[in-house]
């Protein structure tokens, strides 16, 4: 049975600057279904996405909502036409409640005064109708992810949307917290909506959508009901033919991709503790240590001391107190640059403020921490002969796409600065890696190249601390998962233990089990 | 190719100046090619212009590395006024001091104290901001204001020069000055001074390790502490660096042009200095370069000034169109893309 499309893209096209993110891309959405919309980093899922919601302007292209043309020159527009989206970043203001958050924006009943008991009741109809249940008097900073989530989704619902789209919505959340959105996504299609999923996770695409879209490289690849999907079929149109599946780590399902740690120890934090200038405590009593050849997972939801953690280990931030030990030796008090000449290798979460320099070339972007290393330098004079010759072999090897060593960073994308700090650590000899999501950004191939090069990295006895907001990303290689939460260590689980959901309940606080 | 596209925005905003300020003295009334010619070939039409172009050459260069220096990682050191005249202090006060010293010990005395005395002024305000964090902009302009008081204590007090109408101290022993090039017209040799630390520089800040962490301390100071580089000692050597360069231009004019200590000796350098350091973009290796342009057109303009009665400023205007139009070309291609 043919149903009429709620929503119709047609031949959009979109650059930016000389990069076709879009190339004559077709899309289109029945009502009352869930709509995957999938493909990598870089893909143009979100582009796609923000042209309809009005944020970017089509090249070309024409959108029909229910047959008829529509033009969409801002998100207003759009939601005036009943589309509605979520970003991956929440638009709230922190210190507002929930209600407020809410209306912000709309038009209210009694503009004079603080009177929303109209408001407040309809809003409350809604939570019924849709089952979210919310304290709407509840200030936003104090919900956990998943429930801010379920705010954004309400502002929507309240503007009267029936096209809601999703972008990448399960990123910060932890699986009981993803369970509970897809209830409301189904309860939402029942009620008459129509929802575009917008991810490169096939595991939800597969679980929750009824059809499924993928684009890659901006351009559509194939459009597929749930049951004519496969796993095979949507990982070979999601990477396309030049990626060699048997070598991959993410699509081979080998049980153990992860290889046997040695029980040498390389790193071990006794009782460490960081109180910030501000005399926040953002680290408490963490402990823990890492044999060589082992990936050490730390998962938790963001910002609760994975950045410290890994800057506390770097040198970046002295510890207020507690000890750190490398290879038996204490090392508590050695700056960053003893550390990287001990053999420490760093790539950090934000490449843009913390790994990168946008106004220095790419060769000095990738020699920068090794800069006083051999080949580079020798008794403080730079050889820019090897620095150059390194950098090309490096720019060929991680298919880093610029125009050479001379470019300047900040003509690079995002996706290719992710592999200059790939690249950089990754072509250093290193007895501690730390990195903090280094994947971030980057396309379903390069994904994979990087989880090879950690297991590589592994094999040759380099202890790694690997901490992500991934969780998928983890369990696939880490030997074993740390979870943090307020800057604790609240468990630690080796890889025969590993369970999505027990770490999920660990990520939001709960104290563990008593056995 | 891509080195004319370079340098095209250049050409336009010089050739744009010029053009408002020809537009400016045609309706004042004086003859703009006329002037233009003045202005440009006088450096080139006589040995003395020449030379008179050289000698304003070296206290530029000087003072616009004593900005661009520190500007490589990031600080702005708007002190190089306070530092030259500093220099100029400690070379005048070795100079007197020791002033029976035979010319091998005095002359390098001389130098080497005006250097450290700059290099001390510059590193009150690097202290300050290593320690407290105190905004070296603020903190170097405020040093200038001391630095004058300073002049004028040394002027007029037990070095001060009876015969002088003017603050101004007796001239430092003749051993200490510099030693003249050519005689006629003279030409001192501040000139191998200033080639030497302009080199310097340059093999500083593209060659040596603690170069390339001066310049990336400067491109992102987060990443480059990051990544092991102690960025505060970073701030407070480029400052500490700049100063001494600073200070050397206070020598130089001090042991080579006036020979004795001057109220005022730092004449409009320094501030010349920062407008070259913003034409140069910062970048060390085209200081020079920037400087020697922009001294042909002091000399040509204060020529135009005795020759054809057009006011001197009017140079002044054309520098700060000059800068002014650099700048709006940034903008323009940050608009293109």
């Amino acid at each position: 049975m043919e149903q009429e499309n709620v929503l119709q893209m047609q031949q959009v096209n979109k650059s930016f600057d000389r990069v076709v993110a879009l190339c004559n891309v077709d899309f289109e959405l029945k009502p009352k279904e869930i709509l995957g919309l999938l493909g990598g980093n870089g893909a143009g899922k979100t582009t796609l996405m923000n042209i309809l919601y009005g944020l970017y302007r089509a090249d070309s292209g024409t959108i029909l909502l229910k047959g008829q043309p529509v033009t969409i020159h801002s998100p207003r527009d759009a939601i005036r036409q009943g589309i509605g989206m979520v970003h991956q970043h929440f638009l709230q203001i922190n210190n507002y409640t929930v209600l407020e958050n809410i209306i912000l924006g709309s038009k209210v009943s009694h503009p004079l005064s603080a009177n929303y008991q109209v408001e407040e009741a309809a809003i409350k109809e809604l939570c019924k109708r849709f089952g979210l249940e919310i304290d709407l008097s509840a200030r936003v900073e104090t919900l956990p992810m998943g429930t801010r989530q379920k705010v954004e989704i309400l502002k929507a619902l309240y503007r009267g949307v029936n096209i809601l789209i999703l972008d990448e919505p399960t990123t910060n959340l932890i699986p009981q917290e993803v369970d509970s959105l897809f209830e409301t996504l189904k309860i939402m299609v029942r009620e008459g909506l129509s929802i575009v999923f917008i991810t490169h996770k096939l595991r939800e695409v597969l679980s929750i959508c009824d059809r499924i879209t993928v684009l890659r490289e901006g351009k559509n690849v194939v459009s597929l009901t749930r049951k004519e999907a496969s796993d095979e079929a949507l990982v070979r149109a999601m990477v396309g033919d030049k990626m060699d599946l048997e070598k991959s780590v993410m699509f081979t399902s080998h049980e153990d991709s992860a290889t046997v740690a040695g029980s040498q120890e390389v790193l071990s934090l006794e009782g460490v503790s960081l109180i910030s200038q501000h005399k926040i405590q953002q680290l408490t009593d963490i402990s823990f240590s890492i044999g060589s050849g082992e990936i050490f997972g730390v998962a938790g939801v963001a910002g609760n001391g994975q950045r410290e953690l890994a800057e506390v280990v770097m040198g970046v931030q002295p510890v207020t107190s507690g000890k750190i030990n490398f290879n038996g030796q204490e090392i508590t008090t050695h700056s960053t640059k003893e550390r990287i000449a001990e053999g420490f290798v760093y790539v950090p979460e934000d490449r843009l403020s913390d790994g990168f320099l946008n106004k220095a070339s790419v060769a000095h972007n990738l020699i920068l921490g090794y800069h006083n290393l051999e080949p580079y330098s020798k008794k403080g004079i730079i050889n820019w002969k090897n620095v150059h010759e390194n950098s090309r072999k490096m720019i060929n090897e991680y298919n880093i796409k610029t125009t050479g060593p001379d470019e300047i960073g900040g003509n690079l994308s995002g996706g290719n600065i992710q592999r200059v700090m790939i690249a950089r650590a990754f072509s250093q000899p290193s007895r501690l890696m730390v990195a903090h999501n280094p994947t971030r950004g980057l396309d379903i191939p390069s994904m994979d190249f990087v989880y090879q090069k950690l297991l590589g990295n592994s094999a040759t006895g380099t202890a790694i601390l690997l901490l992500s907001e991934d969780l998928d990303e983890l369990l696939l290689i880490c030997n074993r998962i740390a979870v943090m939460y307020r800057g604790k260590v609240v468990g630690i689980l080796p890889r025969e233990k590993f369970e999505k959901y027990e770490i999920g309940r660990l990520m939001s606080g709960y104290e563990q089990k008593s056995k | 190719m891509t080195q004319i596209k370079k340098f095209f925005p250049y050409l336009v905003s010089v050739l744009a100046a010029f053009l408002v300020v020809g537009v400016l003295l045609w309706a004042l009334g004086f003859n703009p090619i006329k002037a233009y010619q003045t202005i440009l070939f006088t450096s080139f039409r006589t040995p003395n212009g020449f030379v008179q172009t050289l000698l304003k050459w070296i206290p530029l260069t000087l003072t616009a590395l004593a900005f661009t220096v520190p500007l490589s990682s990031g600080k702005f050191n708007i002190g190089a006024e306070g530092q030259m005249l500093v220099g100029a202090i400690g070379a005048t006060a070795v100079g007197i001091l020791f002033k029976d010293l035979p010319p091998a010990l005095l002359l390098p005395l001389v130098i080497l104290a005006g250097m450290l005395a700059g290099s001390f002024w510059g590193l009150i305000a690097a202290w300050l901001l290593y320690q407290f964090n105190i905004n070296e902009i603020l903190s170097t302009v405020l040093l200038n204001f001391i630095s004058f008081a300073l002049v004028d204590f040394v002027a007029t007090g037990p070095w001060r020069d009876p015969a002088a109408g003017h603050p101004t101290t007796i001239p430092i022993g003749a051993n200490g000055f510099l030693p003249v090039l050519v005689k006629n017209p003279p030409l001192h040799s501040g000139i191998i001074l200033a080639v030497i630390v302009a080199i310097a520089v340059y093999i500083f800040t593209s060659k040596t390790t603690s170069g390339y962490e001066l310049l990336v301390t400067g491109a992102n100071p987060r990443a480059s502490k990051v990544h092991g580089i102690d960025t505060r000692k970073m701030f407070l050597f480029s400052l500490v660096i700049g100063a001494a360069v600073a200070g050397l231009a206070g020598v130089i004019e001090a042991a080579g042009t006036h020979h004795r200590l001057i109220e005022g000796l730092h004449s409009n350098f320094p501030t010349l200095g920062l407008i070259i350091g913003l034409m140069a973009r910062g970048k060390n290796q085209a200081v020079p370069f920037v400087a020697f342009f922009i001294s042909i057109l002091e000399v040509g303009g204060s020529a135009m000034q005795r020759t054809i009665m057009v006011p001197v400023q009017i140079v002044l205007i054309a520098e700060a169109l000059i800068l002014i139009f650099i700048l709006l070309s940034d903008i323009i291609k940050r608009r293109q893309k």
